[in-house]
């Protein structure tokens, strides 16, 4: 660790930091904006082919032959490849626990519509494509399996081969004392929920370009892969290559939104690209292929919940038990999102009982894999939902119950029942601040004067917390074997060059986070040069410092450390560079404001860039132990994380965001239509580096919330056909559904993190759903229904309307 | 029937001539053939917006238009806007200075649809606006960014 890692800006080696905390111009953007971002799907070369995909049209078939013959005849066409030679050339495909997978390609069996059945290269993806249509496949069809709650029960044909259950896994986590918590109460609200599957949906979809040549053995992939890091280890097992033959050239990303891992793909294709022989394949999924066969699906659930309270509306325990539908695998780290909840099991409040079930069933559908807010949007939705029932039922205002289990200011860091630490936060201020300048008072009256006219209008109030910066812990609950680590590693390499200008080196390639830009921010305040003299690029995965990338709200708080970590190495190496030029004892040179000085002694100074200059210059004056080379390397770490004991118990993340939200709805009693007509939000998520990029992060956070509460949903039908295959059925939010929302700013820093900053990428999709679906059952409590499936389409409002009518 | 056809076209003021399958998208043309991958594509089937380009003046999905329909067209795509030298048209450097883009992956059908509302519609409010923009799809940015980016280039060019 360098000594003294600032901890707020206000800390950096300047007078008043220039860009650090304030909006600051992209340098991400004029490429993005003249067209000349080289996204995977630009990249083409000379000789490159182009992969087409056949799918599985059944559920789950066996596959009694493949016939590739009329295909490979086809001009341009240069092979096919079946799961015949997937299965001889790889193991399955790379999922925690380990052993509840398929290959890349089906083999025997298929296990969903959609699923890979084989891969054409052609010269072209037209050609490719029709060559599709020449591959013939015998299946015969067998019993889909499309029920969650039946398949998790054993009287249900088995989805993978060669097992006996579906049940992929299947833990019980209890913190406390439930029983006597629930002994202790004076109602205990009891409700059974359903969150449909949903996905990130970058407008981007995913790209891979793989190069297998067989004389040297090296496999370069190219093309919108998130964090080599994590894919790496996947190639490794599934493919069996030795990590340093493979090269990842990450090109900047259309957005992920946790999908752009997607190594089932990278695997198949660079399978292709090994039957190939050393000529370099492309292959761009196209829209329909992402809805229907990325296995990026997420939260399928069925909970079965309960908050018990005393009277005065203390919370004294809660139940929770839930089901997940994986789909067809529990592929790559999907687990992973049934054992997030255990971050913040209580999300704001201070739960101290708490039991928390959770199993992962197989069925005959799309797998699930991560989607930003890694499983915690339906948790916090279920909380703040039972918290409105047992208002009305305690005759509590609701946000009487929030306040009163609120995790206080002076109980942080708060140490959370199953042992994760939430370093800061001010929910009560913060939902002060919501009511405040929502006029919340007010907008009750509106309410009720609306509900006198007969208008069905509701106002939803919810808060989340953000785990900032989580990952391996949690995952080894899921494999002690491969997840024995509590690191996290950011890092970064920054050097001066022979004119005295900056370059950076990061892991990780652009994706909307503007990472590029806070690191030229960093560095310009802390070596007190102009943005424009500082160059931040994205290396490949042979050249890159350990880096994890943006996932898991946690970009801000590690690409800081790493920036700040190497920046304080190098300025303690130039500073024995400057001492030798000042004469001066090097414990007496500082850097500040951009310039090596003599403490004590003014007007003696030099610019960093004068200093390095002279290192590269003049080696035969650099003092002993001093090379001629101006750069340093840092890898940044988590502090304090630790690997979760048998119960759960364990300290999973770095900053704990707090958000909270005020929405205001109507519904249509013709149509079930929800018109959003009013949201604000409160957002802490400590100091912010950029506050545009904040704020744009958290609009784009509310905006794919109110897709997951209204309008995106997975639906398949009895026989596991998905009936969303294209943007025409599956609802994206345009600029006509997601509100104008107004934001307001709540800062406490984080007490841990470098610069005081929270991870908040992940952001307002925590709380959005919750919010909107709050304000719904609000709007539809004077009809005595309410509705418990997210999300809350028309349909189901509409059907809870009838209902109603019919009471 | 000829399964390739040469076309002539103009694109961002530029004659161009190609030969392509009669089946082949313009996009796919502009982007393989004329080297112009400017243009992104989202979805394929004319939802997204990703791919607008302008075609003889108006807005228009390149992912659901063969390259033959635009046979003796005169185009614009993204690529266009700019001037050569460096200089951003004030669409681009209000999404800029507004924090209209995030990832940038859609920003090009973005930035195309509000050249041809700003043309047709320089007074155009809040509402028509959105009305314009209902057809692009965005998902980094929740779209208030990108609404503050058109009002403000709008209002650049009233007054240019």
């Amino acid at each position: 660790m360098p000594k003294a890692e600032p901890k707020l800006p206000s800390e950096l080696p300047i007078t008043q930091p220039r860009y650090v905390g304030k909006d600051s111009p992209r340098m991400e953007d004029p490429l993005s904006l003249t067209g000349k971002v080289e996204y995977g799907n630009d990249i083409r070369t000379l000789g490159m082919l182009h992969a087409a995909i056949l799918r599985s049209p059944h559920a789950h078939a066996l596959i009694k032959s493949i016939d590739t013959s009329r295909a490979e005849k086809l001009p341009g066409v240069a092979a096919v490849l079946t799961g015949k030679e997937v299965k001889a050339w790889s193991r399955p495909v790379f999922g925690v626990p380990e052993g509840w997978t398929g290959y890349a390609l089906a083999v025997e069996k298929t296990h969903w519509a959609g699923e890979p059945v084989a891969v054409v290269a052609a010269s072209d993806r037209y050609i490719a494509e029709d060559a599709l249509e020449l591959i013939d496949v015998e299946y015969e069809p067998l019993e889909p399996v499309v029920d969650a709650l039946k398949a998790g029960t054993g009287s249900s044909p088995c989805v993978l081969e060669g097992k006996d259950s579906n049940v992929a896994y299947d833990r019980r986590f209890v913190f406390g004392d439930v029983e006597g918590g629930m002994a202790g109460a004076d109602l205990i609200v009891r409700e059974q929920f359903r969150w449909h599957r949903s996905s990130g949906n970058p407008i981007e979809t995913c790209v891979c370009i793989a190069d297998w040549d067989p004389f040297t053995g090296m496999l370069t992939l190219r093309g919108g892969h998130r964090s080599p890091h994590l894919i790496l280890p996947a190639l490794v097992i599934s493919l069996g290559v030795s990590s340093q033959q493979v090269r990842i050239v990450q090109s900047p990303l259309g957005g992920s939104f946790g999908v752009k891992t997607f190594a089932r793909y990278v695997v198949l294709i660079a399978l292709m690209a090994k039957k190939l022989g050393g000529r370099a394949v492309k292959w761009t999924e196209d829209r329909i292929e992402h809805l229907v066969g990325n296995s990026s699906h997420a939260w399928d659930r069925h909970y079965d919940c309960e908050l018990a309270l005393k009277r005065d509306g203390t919370i004294t325990a809660m139940t929770m038990k839930l089901v997940d539908d994986l789909g067809a695998f529990a592929e790559w780290l999907a687990i992973g999102m049934l054992l997030k909840p255990l971050l913040c099991l209580g999300s704001c409040y201070h739960i101290a009982n708490v039991d928390y079930s959770c199993k992962g069933v197989l069925t005959n559908k799309t797998p699930q894999g991560p989607l930003r807010a890694f499983g915690l949007p339906p948790h916090f939705w279920i909380i703040e939902q039972l918290i409105d029932i047992a208002a009305k039922k305690l005759g509590l205002e609701a946000n009487e119950i929030r306040r009163r289990n609120f995790i206080r200011k002076d109980q942080f860091p708060y140490i959370s029942p199953s042992g994760n630490v939430y370093d800061s936060g001010n929910y009560e201020g913060s939902l002060e601040l919501l009511l405040d300048r929502s006029g919340y008072d007010r907008l009750r009256r509106e309410q009720q004067q609306a509900r006198a006219e007969g208008r069905l209008v509701g106002i939803g109030v919810a808060s989340s917390v953000e785990p900032g910066l989580t990952g391996p812990p949690m995952l080894a609950l899921a494999s002690p074997r491969i997840f024995t680590r509590t690191s996290s590693p950011e890092g970064i390499l920054v050097r001066f060059d022979g004119f005295g200008k900056i370059i950076a080196e990061l892991g990780f390639p652009p994706g909307g986070q503007s990472q590029h830009s806070f690191v030229r921010q960093i560095l310009a305040d802390y070596f007190g040069v102009k943005l424009e003299d500082i160059q931040v690029l994205t290396v490949d995965s042979l050249s890159m410092q350990p880096s994890t990338g943006p996932i898991s709200s946690s970009m801000a708080i590690a690409l800081s450390g790493a920036v700040l970590g190497a920046a304080a190495r190098l300025a303690d190496k130039l500073k024995l560079v400057a001492a030798v030029m000042l004469e001066a004892s090097a414990d007496d040179v500082e850097l500040f404001d951009g310039q090596f000085r003599v403490r004590g002694v003014p007007g003696k100074s030099l610019a960093a860039a004068a200093v390095t200059q002279f290192m590269m210059a003049r080696p035969d004056l650099l003092p002993e132990g001093v090379d001629g080379n101006p750069q340093a390397t840092y890898v940044w770490n988590p502090p304090d994380r630790t690997i979760p004991d048998e119960k759960g118990f364990g300290r999973y993340s770095v900053t704990a965001a707090g958000a909270q939200h005020l929405c205001m709805v109507e519904v249509d009693r013709e149509t079930g239509q929800v018109k959003i007509l009013k949201y604000v939000m409160v957002d802490d998520c400590g100091v912010r580096l950029n506050p545009s990029v904040v704020r744009g992060m958290l609009m784009g956070g509310m905006a794919h919330g109110v897709g997951a509460a209204l309008l995106e949903e997975y639906v398949y039908d009895d026989q596991g056909q998905m009936l969303t295959s294209s943007y025409m059925d599956y609802l994206m939010p345009t600029i006509m559904e997601v509100p104008a929302a107004e934001e307001h700013e709540m800062c406490t820093p984080s007490p841990i993190a470098p610069l005081g900053v929270k991870g908040v990428g992940e952001g307002a999709l925590h709380t959005t759903p919750a919010t909107v679906l709050c304000a719904v059952n609000d709007a539809l409590e004077p009809l005595g229904v309410r509705i418990t499936e997210a999300p809350m389409t028309p349909l189901r409002i509409w059907r809870a309307l009838q209902g109603a009518a019919s009471h | 029937m000829a399964t390739t056809r040469t076309i002539k076209l103009r694109v961002n003021g530029r004659d161009y001539e190609g030969t392509a399958e009669v089946r082949k998208t313009l996009v796919d043309f502009l982007r393989e053939d004329l080297g112009l991958t400017g243009t992104n594509v989202g979805c394929e089937h004319g939802v997204c917006g990703a791919c607008t380009i302008l075609m003889n003046g108006e807005a228009v999905r390149s992912c659901i238009m063969l390259a033959a329909q635009a046979d003796g067209a005169e185009l614009m795509t993204v690529e266009g806007l700019a001037k050569p030298g460096g200089e951003l048209h004030p669409i681009q450097e209000a999404f800029r200075e507004k924090h209209g883009l995030q990832c940038g992956f859609c920003t090009p059908g973005f930035l195309m649809t509000t050249y041809e509302l700003l043309q047709k519609h320089p007074d155009a409010d809040e509402e028509e606006i959105k009305e314009w923009l209902s057809g692009n799809l965005c998902r980094c940015t929740g779209y208030q960014d990108i609404l503050e980016s058109v009002k403000l280039a709008a209002s650049r060019l009233r007054n240019r």
